[in-house]
């Protein structure tokens, strides 16, 4: 089977987990959901009201077709006006997207150069108290709420010694830098801990193959087995998992968008939550979830890619 | 079948023997024991039942009076505290009953019946996991509306899907085995070869998951609290560390202190308990 | 006499473990000439394998450590020399080849780049093409069909004894003086078994070099080896040249080990419809018995054997002929 229909064949297979999606997210704002209209009118709107708000938001239409809007918006983008601000949400996550990936983005290269080298450098020093130490220190990042890293950071390193900006944005290059520098950083620090452990017991997997030992008593050095031999090899499986992340990267991170007040994604969803602005979670449910399917395919067609023994049938 | 039943029995016997022999294991362990006690002991009542009482003046700081402080309505925060492992406990072992009963239930069909069965469960399974989990954790809470009950829902209902994956995957590898082949022989049906044959042979994998889905379900709490869509009413420490927003830009950290640190005692046991299990239950397990 | 490449003097490896120190290898000696073929024989666990790996300094260390003996290549003990030294011997002057042809090739590599990676390291002076050549050619010279094709192949596109050809070529490529090869052909079929030896043989003939011929099968033995060294728990119990081990061998182990192995004499079972075994268990190396190591599944033990006298020594009974037993067969 050749390259091409195999990606054809992963993406026909995308289309039913796509109208499950649509279903779901159906399921639970459609149907089991408690009426919006309640808290947007309040207690003490009249019947006549409700029916007429409900008439404009379209939720008298029998439910096949509410279904059917959702998916229709899954392919065409088109998921309609937000009810809090009656923006356009698709323009609204035009403008979100860019902010939520000058966190993202820098954040997410540098995570993984920083963890990769780490994992590297345990990985050579297995079995030794400095291996050891990291995995613990990794865990015990691990076991702290992202929460506290937000509080503590703001609070200590913006606010007590003014290294960065509180919260906020500005557009621009060098505008940028003091509002989103703490955001990334926080960002890493989050993720060194579990790709560490990871990316480690990837490595230290592939350290006890037989082809290592082939590599030895061919005369390579030690540095050379780890940064050729075993390193190719482990990243096989750390592609795959690097790539999952980035549907992530562009939905931008809910917390650390609202805490420094970052007009992301993340915001735009929280902001929609606590207004019970359904369409534009309906919006951000379906995209994430595209997104999540598209980097699945792509993570399969890599892996075919990278990894010569995966046949592809 | 015996010999099967030996070897499993002397499989438990020998992981036991080597997480009592690592003292960091022990520790680990006995730290969850003394979490489960105190919530045992605060739920019955015996003890911080008088937590919600005022004992001195709001936000007076940690003092030999107070050992962790006081908050802003001057109730002790060391009871909080204590009285939040309750929550915390709670939450850890009610979401993670759910995970494994849908985990083990779907991922024990899908992998023992395969066909359209399984193509209709792994359709299900990877519908539910490509929307992330915050969607989800939020759409569910937002249904069942505040409170604890939507903290269980709504971890309960959207962390099933490695555990699905895992015991799909080992059943595929079972159900072909020659015990289970035997069972057929002797005339087992189709629910006694996947409760009493299969299961125990793949259930070193639900004890590692639900140790792991155990921390996970603590630290979920808090951004569930910092969501709004948390505890009501009791301290949980979700809801303390939420409420340093406020707190720390006057300088009172004592409560963000106290709710963190115990939060992550437990949390990181429960990570190193998990990793202990996997190395002596399940080897190849590692990194998946 | 041919000219002597490897001189193995009291070797003793041992290794650390939860359960105390073990003692892999204890006391072995051997010598390895040009051109020729030493078997080393013995069933899992009797030490064969470390004491190859530990030929190559590739004893994995912790747990296991060259406790005592010496080494010596042409004269020049490896276990002394600085490991960037012995990594320079590795692959261009001792090379391996190992059991599971399968996975001992790297899966991301292709097999052309894996051979002119020995090349990059040892033979500097050739040019990249030049090393590409080479591998080809390496591969053509251990009978593999298309070999310009094959360069560009992984290794999972090939199949097992091709791999392993694969594994020749690789080790060979810098013309080694002696070749080591851990139970070569065990994860192979039968007909392929023969093959890789019939190999083995003719680029022994081709290039020279000593082979030391790692395995568990004394067919093996039997159809490539010039010397033989049996090996029971750690030690040499009999060492001598092949037609002599098989005539007569002295040790009651070796002769227990040549009638187990099927149809090679048809006068001891065929006809009766069984084949006779070695009763009982080795035992482990935790808990070695007094005296002699065999003495629980020997026919012929006496009480001495059980430990008065100490352990037997490794002694000759004929010129040539070595053997570990206070009662050696006639």
């Amino acid at each position: 089977m050749s390259l091409t229909s195999y990606v054809l064949r992963r993406l026909f297979y995308v289309i039913p987990v796509i109208l499950g999606v649509c279903f779901l997210i159906f399921m639970i704002f459609n149907v089991v959901s408690p009426d919006p209209t309640i808290s947007m009118l309040g207690k003490h709107a009249t019947k006549a009201q409700v029916l007429e708000l409900r008439e404009a938001l379209g939720l008298n239409e029998p439910l096949y077709v509410q279904y059917f809007d959702i998916v229709k918006s899954a392919f065409t983008f088109d998921f309609g006006r937000s009810w809090s601000t009656k923006q356009e949400i698709f323009e609204m996550i035009k403008q979100g997207a860019i902010p939520s990936m000058t966190i993202t983005f820098p954040a997410f290269f540098l995570s993984f150069l920083i963890s990769v080298s780490i994992s590297l450098f345990v990985a050579f020093y297995r079995g030794t108290f400095l291996d050891k130490a990291t995995v613990f220190v990794c865990v015990a990042l691990m076991s702290i709420s992202s929460l506290v890293y937000i509080l503590v950071g703001q609070w200590f390193f913006a606010f007590k010694l003014g290294l960065f900006e509180i919260s906020g944005y500005e557009e621009g290059f060098p505008e940028v830098v003091p509002y989103v520098l703490l955001p990334i950083i926080i960002i890493i620090i989050l993720g060194v801990g579990p790709d560490v452990r990871f990316y480690r017991t990837v490595m230290l997997d592939e350290i006890y193959q037989d082809y290592v030992r082939t590599a030895r008593s061919k005369g390579l050095s030690e540095r050379k087995i780890m940064f050729k031999h075993v390193l190719k090899n482990a990243m096989v499986s750390i592609i795959t998992y690097v790539v999952l992340r980035i549907p992530f990267l562009i939905l931008g991170s809910l917390l650390i968008e609202s805490f420094f007040g970052i007009p992301g994604l993340g915001g735009i969803t929280l902001k929609a939550v606590n207004s019970s602005d359904f369409p534009v979670i309906k919006a951000m449910a379906v995209l994430s979830a595209i997104a999540t399917i598209v980097f699945n395919v792509i993570t399969d067609v890599l892996y075919v890619v990278v990894d010569p023994r995966v046949k592809l049938n | 079948m015996a010999a099967n039943e030996q070897e499993s029995k002397s499989l438990w016997h020998h992981a036991w023997d080597s997480l009592i022999s690592d003292r960091t294991t022990v520790i680990a362990m006995s730290i969850v024991l003394i979490y489960s006690v105190v919530a045992l002991l605060s739920t019955t009542g015996l003890i911080v039942s008088d937590w919600s009482k005022e004992v001195g003046p709001s936000y007076a700081p940690p003092s030999s009076e107070f050992l962790f402080g006081l908050d802003i309505f001057g109730r002790s925060v060391f009871a909080k505290t204590i009285k939040a492992t309750e929550i915390a406990m709670s939450v850890g072992l009610v979401t993670g009953v759910l995970t494994v009963l849908i985990g083990v239930t779907l991922g024990s069909l899908a992998g023992y019946y395969g066909g359209k069965v399984d193509e209709v469960l792994v359709w299900f399974y990877t519908t539910v996991s490509s929307v992330p989990g915050i969607m989800l954790l939020i759409s569910i809470a937002f249904i069942v509306g505040k409170g604890i009950l939507a903290v269980y829902l709504s971890l309960g209902l959207t962390s099933w899907t490695g555990l699905f994956r895992l015991i799909r995957g080992e059943f595929i590898r079972h159900k072909d085995r020659e015990y289970v082949q035997a069972a057929t022989a002797i005339g087992g049906g189709d629910f006694r070869k996947i409760f009493k044959h299969i299961l125990p042979n793949v259930f070193h994998i639900v004890i590692i998951n639900f140790s792991l889905q155990f921390q996970f379900a603590i630290k979920s709490e808090v951004i569930l609290s910092y969501l709004g869509l948390g505890v009501q009413g009791v301290p949980s420490w979700g809801t303390m560390i939420n409420d340093a927003k406020l707190e720390l830009a006057r300088g009172n950290w004592w409560q963000l202190a106290a709710a963190t640190a115990a939060m992550m005692v437990v949390v990181l046991a429960f990570n190193i308990l998990g990793d202990s299990l996997r190395d002596a239950l399940d080897p190849k397990l590692k990194g998946k | 006499m041919a000219e002597k490449i490897l001189d193995v003097k009291d070797l003793v490896v041992e290794f650390r473990t939860d359960r105390g120190t073990i003692t892999a290898v204890n006391g072995v000696n051997f010598e390895v000439y040009k051109g020729q073929t030493l078997g080393i024989v013995g069933e899992s666990g009797s030490g064969k394998s470390v004491t190859a790996l530990s030929i190559m300094r590739l004893i994995p260390n912790p747990p296991g450590r060259v406790a005592a003996g010496e080494i010596l290549y042409r004269g020049q003990n490896v276990l002394d020399i600085p490991l960037d030294e012995m990594r320079s011997i590795r692959g261009n002057k001792i090379a391996m080849i190992f059991q599971e042809p399968m996975t001992s090739l790297n899966p991301v590599f292709t097999v052309g780049n894996q051979i002119e990676e020995v090349l990059e390291l040892h033979q500097k002076e050739l040019s990249k093409q030049q090393r590409a050549e080479k591998a080809i050619e390496m591969l053509k010279l251990v009978g593999i069909p298309s070999p310009e094709k094959r360069v560009e192949e992984y290794p999972h596109q090939l199949s097992g004894g091709m791999r392993q050809r694969v594994m020749i070529a690789m080790s060979l490529a810098c013309e080694p003086d002696i070749l080591i090869a851990d139970e070569p052909t065990t994860a192979l079929d039968v007909t392929i078994q023969a093959q890789i030896l019939e190999l083995m043989k003719k680029l022994q003939t081709e290039m020279g070099m000593g082979i030391i011929m790692i395995t568990h099968d004394l067919g093996v033995v039997a159809e490539t080896c010039d010397d033989v060294a049996v090996m029971y728990c750690g030690q040499i119990v009999e060492q001598s040249d092949v037609k002599t081990l098989f005539g007569n061998p002295k040790h009651p182990y070796t002769k227990g080990l040549i009638e187990s192995i099927p149809s090679f004499d048809s006068t001891t079972g065929g006809a009766k419809g069984r084949l006779p075994t070695i009763e009982g268990m080795v035992p482990s190396l935790f808990e070695l018995p007094a005296g002699c190591n065999f003495q629980n599944r020997c026919a012929f033990a006496t009480e001495k054997c059980k430990g008065p006298h100490g352990e037997p020594k490794l002694e000759s009974v004929s010129p040539g002929q070595m053997v570990r037993c206070f009662h050696p067969l006639s």
